[in-house]
C-alpha cells in the first residue's frame, strides 16, 4: 500500500557479459539485473517484485559507451545512462530525436542514474527513448547463452513493463544505423507539467526525402504511451510515403495515426485526449523531422 | 520615510549558508543514544469499524519494544475550539480516512519495526463512504465523525449592510458558480519527531512543525499531561504551508511509544503517507450572486461556500470564517451575505494551504469581477481600481483598512505587464488576466492570541534572539535579527538566532495568517527596547545624564545632543555582567489588544491591522490544439508596508503565486469510490516545476502601516490568494473559455474550445 524498505536480497557484481550470464542461468527468474535502478528498485518498495537476487551490471566496461563509424552508424552501450546521452555531441549531431528524447525525460538526478538499456527492458509503454529508437530503426544487441542475436527495438516490446529480452539474456548495445543524407527524425512528447513528467503522448518522425528534395522516399511513426507497447502508425506513413509533404498532408497523417492508437483512460489523461494528441503531436513531429532536413540543406 | 541601518536591507539570510550546503539538521536527522524506531500500520480503508487488534505476534517479535493504539491514550478530545474538539490521537472505534495510523510499533530498527506491521492482523467492517460535501450532507449519510452528532462540522451565516438595497440598486446581476479541488499541502520535508521521555517523566519533543505552540497544547491536553511536563524544540523545518500546525497521530503515538520504553523514538514519515493521509486544502463548491451599477461598481454580493475537509474540523472554522470576512475587501462591497458551511468526508483531513481559504474566495470573487466587466464592458484593470478599498475604509463587517497602496498597486501592475498595449494588438492564443487580493497581517481570532520574544544580552556585547514565530523557510529569524540590530543600534551581525524552546519563548498562536512579521516583529521591538532602557539606565548612569536622551547607533550609547559623552555598546554589556553581576534579558511581547476579538456569530468586527494588498497580472499562452497553458510572465504590486528584506519579500510574493499554478492548473489528490488514493505520488500528482513557473516581475508600493514594526505589514499569502484567479481570467483572454472548476486542465480547456466552436458555427449559421 504504502512505499516499503527494500525487501532482502542477494547482490551479485560480475565483471563480464559472461559472469552475468552465468548468474542468470543459475537464478533463473529469481534474479533481475540491476543497470540504473530508477525503475527497479521503486517496484522493490512497493514489493510489485521481490527477486531474491539482484546481478549489478555497472562494472562492465564493455556495456559501456557512445562511438560512431562512418558506415555502421552509432553504437550505445546498454549502460549508457541518459545524461551521457543528453551530454553527448554525437547523440545531439547523429541522433537528434534521441536527443529530444533524453532532454525532457527525468529530473537531472535521476537521468544521472538512468540507462537507455533499463529505459528499453523495463518496457513502459511510456518509455521515451523508444519512439525515436524506433523511427530511426535502431537494433538492439541482445548477449544470452546461445551467443549474440539482433532484434529490432520495434519487436523489443511484448506489453506493458513487458520486453521479449529473456530472462537468460542481457541487453549489451543499441545500434543505430548511419542516417542516409537527406534524413532525419524527431521526437515531440505531452506531459501535464513542463519537466519531470511522463509521456501523455510521445510521437517520433523520422523522414527521408528523394534526391528532389521534396518527395518523402522514406518515413516512420513510432507512438508512445498510447498503446500496450511503443508502436507505428504504418497506415500514416504509407499517407506521406512518395508523396510531398505539406502542412495539409502531415495533419491528414496525423489523424490517420490517431485511429491507430488504443490508449487507456488513467489518472494522466482520457483516451478521446490522447488520441487527438497523438494527431496533433504526429503532425507536428512530421513538420519538425522536415524542418531539420530544411535547416541542414540549407546550412 | 525613516532612514535605517538594517531593516530594509538585503543582510544574509541567518540559515542561508547552513541550508545551501545542506547542514542544517531537520528532525529526520535527529539521533539520540538508544533511539528505537518508530512505523506506524496505517488503514487501507477509508471507513471502517475496528473490531479488532491483534498484535501479539509483533509483540514477540525480537527487537520489538513497544505497540500503541488508540486504547493506549485517555479518550480526551482535542481540537482548534472548544466546540469543535473532534479528535482524538488515534482511531478507538474506527478508521476515518484512507491511510489513518491506527497501530504504532517501535523496534530497534525500521526493518523490525516494518516486520512487525506485517504481524499486526486487524479486524475491520466497512462501513459507507462519504467523499463528498454533497455525500455529507445526504439525507440518512453515515455520520463521519464518532464524536459529534453532525456531518456539518462547522457553519457561518453573516449578513453585513441591506443586501436587498444593495441588489435593488445595481443595474445588473449575474450569478455564478466555481469549484476547487483537493490539493496538498507541498511542503519538501515530510513529518518527523524525535521524542524523548526524561527520568521525571518530563517529554521532550523535537519535530517538524510550524506551530509548535499550537502541537504543544493540543498534545498536552489530549495526552492528559500539564504543560510544563512538556517541552517541545524545534529544529529546522523544510517548510510548512499550513501543513505542520497540529499534531498528528505520528506525533502521539512516538510520545507514547517513548513513554512505555523508556527509550528515544524516531518516526519520520515517507511522502506517499503524507499525500495519502495528511492535511490538504478543502475541496470547495461556491454559488456567487454580485450586483453592479453600469460603469463596474459593485453594489451587493451574496456568497454560498461548502468546504469539505475530511473527518475532522480542524482549522476548519477559521476556514469557513475567512472566506467569508474576505468577502469585505480588496473591494469595496457595501451588503453582503454569506452563508459558509464545512462538512466531514471520509478523505484526509484538512487544514489548509498557503493563503488559506481566502485563495479561495478571493478566486471566486476576482473570477466573477472578469465574468461582470465582460458583460458590461468595462475594462478588466478599471473595474478592479474603481472597486479597490482605500486608505482608512471601514468594510461592511466593520473591518477597518488603515492603510491601502491597492489602487497603485493595480495602476503600477497594469502597467508593467502591458496591458492597454495588449488590447489593441496581441499573438493568437495569448492573454492577460488579473486579480487582487488583502491578506490580514494575523487576524485576532480568540484563545491564546499573542506573540513573545526574548533577547538575551552576552557579555561580549551580543544579543541572543529566541520568539515563537517559528523559521519554516519564509525568513522569521533573519527580520527578527534585523529589527532587533535596528533598535539596539548594533551591526546584524552582532545578533544570534536562538533555539525555539518552549523552555524559554515559544508563547506564539503560529506561524500562520502573515502574522509572524507583525506580531513577533512588534514583540520584538519591545524586547529590544526592554533592553534598550535597561542598558541606558547603567551608561546613564555612569556618564550622568537621564536615560531617556540616549540614542543607540553604530554600537554605541551617546547622548543625542551631545554624542561626545557617550559609552560602547560592550562597555555597557560588561558594566552590567561585571560589575553590577546582572545578565541582562530583553522581554517582549504584542497582541492586537485594540482590535475586536472576531464574533462567530455575526462575523463582524475589526479583526486585524495591517490588511496586506496585491495586484497581480498573469500573461499566459494556450495552444489550442493540445489545451496546453504556458504561463509567461507574472507581474505581483503588493503593499506590505516597509518591506524588512527585499529580497526576501520578493521571494515571498513570488514564491507565492509559483504555488498556486499548481493549484490552478496541475494538482488534484484524487480518490476512487472508496475513499482510497489513487495518485499518492510525486510522479502521478503533479506538482509544478521551476520551469512551470512565469517569470516574475514584483513591483512594490511603499506605504506606512501605523501599528506594523517599522510600518511593515505581512507578506507571503496575498499573492496565493491573487494567482487562481489571475490565472483563470488569463486563460479566457486568450482563447476565450472559462473553466469554473479548478484545477484547469488541457482537456477541460479543448472541450470547451470545441463546445464553443460548435455554439459559434451555429449562430454563424
Amino acid at each position: 500500500m504504502f512505499i516499503r524498505r527494500l525487501p532482502k536480497f542477494e547482490y551479485h557484481s560480475p565483471a563480464s557479459i559472461a559472469g552475468v550470464l552465468g548468474l542468470l542461468k543459475k537464478y533463473g527468474n529469481k534474479a533481475r539485473i540491476i543497470a540504473g535502478g530508477t525503475d527497479l528498485l521503486l517496484a522493490m518498495k512497493k514489493r510489485a517484485v521481490t527477486p531474491e537476487h539482484l546481478v549489478n551490471v555497472k562494472n562492465i566496461k564493455a556495456l559501456k559507451g557512445i562511438s560512431y563509424d562512418a558506415k555502421k552508424g552509432l553504437k550505445i552501450g546498454a549502460l549508457v545512462t541518459c545524461a551521457e546521452l543528453e551530454e553527448s555531441p554525437l547523440i545531439k549531431e547523429k541522433a537528434p530525436a534521441l536527443w529530444d528524447a533524453v532532454y525532457v525525460m527525468a529530473s537531472p538526478q535521476v537521468k544521472t542514474l538512468a540507462t537507455i538499456g533499463g529505459n528499453l527492458c523495463s518496457a513502459v509503454p511510456s518509455a521515451d527513448t523508444a519512439p525515436p529508437l524506433i523511427a530511426m530503426g535502431a537494433e538492439a544487441v541482445l548477449s544470452g547463452p546461445k551467443g549474440e542475436h539482433i532484434m529490432a527495438v520495434e519487436k523489443l516490446f511484448k506489453g506493458p513493463a513487458e520486453s521479449k529480452v529473456a530472462r537468460s539474456e542481457i541487453l549489451t548495445h543499441i545500434r543505430i544505423p548511419k542516417q542516409p543524407e537527406r534524413s532525419c527524425a524527431a521526437y515531440l512528447k505531452l506531459m501535464r507539467r513542463a519537466a519531470m513528467d511522463l509521456a501523455l503522448v510521445g510521437v517520433a518522425a523520422y523522414v527521408c526525402l528523394d534526391a528532389d528534395n521534396k518527395t518523402c522516399k522514406e518515413v516512420r511513426i513510432a507512438l508512445g504511451a498510447v498503446a500496450p507497447t511503443p508502436i507505428r502508425a504504418p497506415m500514416a506513413e504509407k499517407l506521406l510515403s512518395g508523396k510531398e509533404i505539406s502542412a495539409a498532408l502531415a495533419e491528414e497523417a496525423g489523424k490517420v495515426a490517431g485511429t491507430v492508437c488504443s490508449p487507456i483512460t488513467d489518472l494522466r489523461a482520457s483516451l478521446g485526449y490522447r488520441c487527438d494528441m497523438v494527431e496533433v503531436l504526429t503532425r507536428r513531429a512530421v513538420m519538425a523531422a522536415l524542418a531539420r532536413i530544411n535547416n541542414r540543406t540549407t546550412k | 520615510m525613516a532612514e535605517y541601518s538594517v531593516v530594509g536591507k538585503p543582510v544574509e539570510r541567518t540559515d542561508g549558508r547552513i541550508k545551501a550546503t545542506g547542514s542544517a539538521k531537520y528532525a529526520a536527522d535527529l539521533i539520540a543514544p538508544g533511539m528505537l524506531y518508530g512505523k506506524l500500520l496505517r488503514s487501507p480503508l477509508a471507513h471502517a469499524k475496528i473490531l479488532n487488534i491483534d498484535a501479539t505476534k509483533a509483540k514477540a517479535l525480537k527487537g520489538v519494544k513497544a505497540v500503541v493504539t488508540g486504547k493506549d491514550f485517555p479518550g480526551i478530545p482535542y481540537g482548534t475550539r472548544p466546540d469543535t474538539r473532534d479528535q482524538l490521537p488515534m482511531p478507538v472505534t474506527k478508521v476515518h480516512h484512507f491511510g489513518e495510523g491506527v497501530v504504532a510499533v517501535a523496534a530497534v530498527d525500521e526493518d523490525t519495526a516494518e516486520e512487525a506491521l506485517d504481524l499486526i492482523k486487524v479486524d475491520y467492517q466497512e462501513l459507507p463512504v462519504v467523499l463528498t460535501a454533497e455525500d455529507a450532507m445526504a439525507p440518512g449519510a453515515p455520520l463521519v465523525n464518532e464524536l459529534s452528532k453532525s456531518n456539518i462540522a462547522y457553519f457561518s451565516d453573516f449578513l453585513f449592510g441591506d443586501i436587498e438595497k444593495g441588489f435593488k440598486e445595481a443595474d445588473y446581476i449575474r450569478e455564478e458558480t466555481f469549484s476547487s479541488q483537493r490539493v496538498t499541502v507541498g511542503f519538501i520535508e515530510p513529518h518527523a519527531c524525535l521524542v524523548e521521555v526524561d527520568p521525571t517523566g518530563r517529554v521532550l519533543l523535537q519535530a517538524s512543525k510550524q506551530s509548535p505552540y499550537v502541537t504543544w497544547r493540543h498534545m498536552c491536553r489530549a495526552l492528559d499531561i500539564p504543560v510544563s511536563k512538556m517541552r517541545i524544540i524545534n529544529p529546522f523545518v523544510g517548510g510548512g504551508f499550513s501543513g505542520k500546525h497540529d499534531p498528528f497521530d505520528i506525533d502521539f503515538a512516538t510520545v507514547k511509544l517513548a513513554q512505555m520504553t523508556g527509550r528515544p523514538v524516531k518516526t519520520v514519515l515517507n511522502y506517499d503517507e503524507v499525500l495519502a493521509a495528511y492535511r490538504q486544502r478543502n475541496a470547495m463548491n461556491a454559488k456567487l450572486k454580485m450586483g453592479l451599477k453600469k460603469n463596474g461598481q459593485i453594489t451587493a454580493l451574496r456568497t454560498e461556500c461548502v468546504l469539505e475537509g475530511g473527518p475532522i474540523a480542524g482549522i476548519g472554522p477559521f476556514n469557513i470564517y475567512y472566506f467569508g470576512a474576505f468577502q469585505n475587501v480588496p473591494y469595496k462591497i457595501p451588503a453582503i451575505e454569506y452563508h459558509g458551511k464545512l462538512t466531514y468526508s471520509n478523505r484526509a483531513p484538512c487544514g489548509t494551504v498557503r493563503g488559506q481559504e481566502i485563495v479561495l474566495a478571493q478566486y471566486c470573487l476576482d473570477s466573477m469581477l472578469g465574468i461582470v466587466a465582460e458583460d458590461l464592458g468595462v475594462d478588466q484593470v478599471e473595474i478592479r481600481h474603481m472597486n479597490a478599498v482605500t486608505n482608512n475604509w471601514k468594510a461592511a463587517n466593520g473591518l477597518i483598512v488603515d492603510v491601502s497602496g491597492l489602487p497603485e498597486c493595480i495602476e503600477k501592475c497594469g502597467k508593467r505587464i502591458g496591458w492597454k498595449e495588449s488590447r489593441t494588438s496581441r499573438p493568437k492564443g495569448r492573454g492577460i488576466g488579473f486579480s487582487c487580493a488583502s491578506h490580514p497581517s494575523g487576524v485576532r481570532l480568540g484563545g491564546h492570541f499573542g506573540s513573545s520574544v526574548m533577547l538575551k544580552l552576552m557579555e561580549d556585547g551580543n544579543v541572543v534572539v529566541t520568539h515563537g514565530g517559528t523559521e519554516i523557510g519564509q525568513g522569521a529569524n533573519t527580520i527578527f535579527c534585523q529589527m532587533t540590530a535596528e533598535v539596539l543600534g548594533i551591526p546584524f551581525e552582532s545578533v544570534i538566532q536562538g533555539v525555539s524552546d518552549s523552555d524559554t519563548t515559544i508563547f506564539d498562536s503560529g506561524m500562520f495568517g502573515d502574522r509572524c512579521t507583525y506580531w513577533d516583529g512588534n514583540a520584538t521591538i519591545a524586547a529590544a527596547k526592554d533592553l534598550k532602557r535597561q542598558l541606558a539606565e547603567i551608561a546613564g548612569a555612569e556618564l550622568k545624564v537621564s536615560p531617556d536622551d540616549l540614542e543607540f547607533k553604530n554600537s554605541m550609547i551617546f547622548l543625542k545632543e551631545n554624542p561626545e559623552v557617550k559609552m560602547d555598546f560592550l562597555t555597557a554589556s560588561r558594566r552590567a555582567y561585571y560589575e553590577k553581576g546582572s545578565p541582562l534579558y530583553g522581554r517582549g511581547y504584542w497582541a492586537a489588544t485594540d482590535i475586536d476579538i472576531v464574533d462567530w456569530k455575526t462575523g463582524r468586527g475589526n479583526l486585524a491591522h495591517g490588511l496586506d494588498f496585491i495586484a497581480t497580472g498573469i500573461k499566459v499562452d494556450v495552444d489550442r490544439e493540445t489545451g496546453k497553458v504556458t504561463l509567461l510572465q507574472g507581474v505581483s504590486a503588493d503593499d506590505a508596508g516597509q518591506p524588512i528584506h527585499p529580497v526576501m519579500l520578493d521571494g515571498q510574493v513570488n514564491g507565492g503565486s509559483a504555488h498556486m499554478t499548481g493549484h490552478a492548473l496541475l494538482e488534484d489528490c484524487l480518490y476512487d469510490e472508496k475513499g482510497r488514493v489513487l495518485n499518492g505520488s510525486w510522479r502521478d500528482y503533479k506538482q509544478p516545476t521551476a520551469l512551470d513557473t512565469p517569470e516574475y516581475i514584483v513591483e512594490h508600493v511603499h506605504t506606512h502601516d501605523p501599528y506594523g514594526p517599522f510600518g511593515a505589514k505581512g507578506a507571503g499569502e496575498a499573492s496565493s490568494c491573487s494567482s487562481l484567479a489571475a490565472i483563470a481570467n488569463g486563460i479566457y483572454d486568450a482563447v476565450g473559455v472559462r473553466i469554473k472548476d479548478l484545477p484547469i486542465t488541457p482537456e477541460k480547456i479543448l472541450a470547451a474550445l470545441k463546445e464553443k466552436a460548435k455554439n459559434s458555427g451555429k449562430t454563424g449559421g
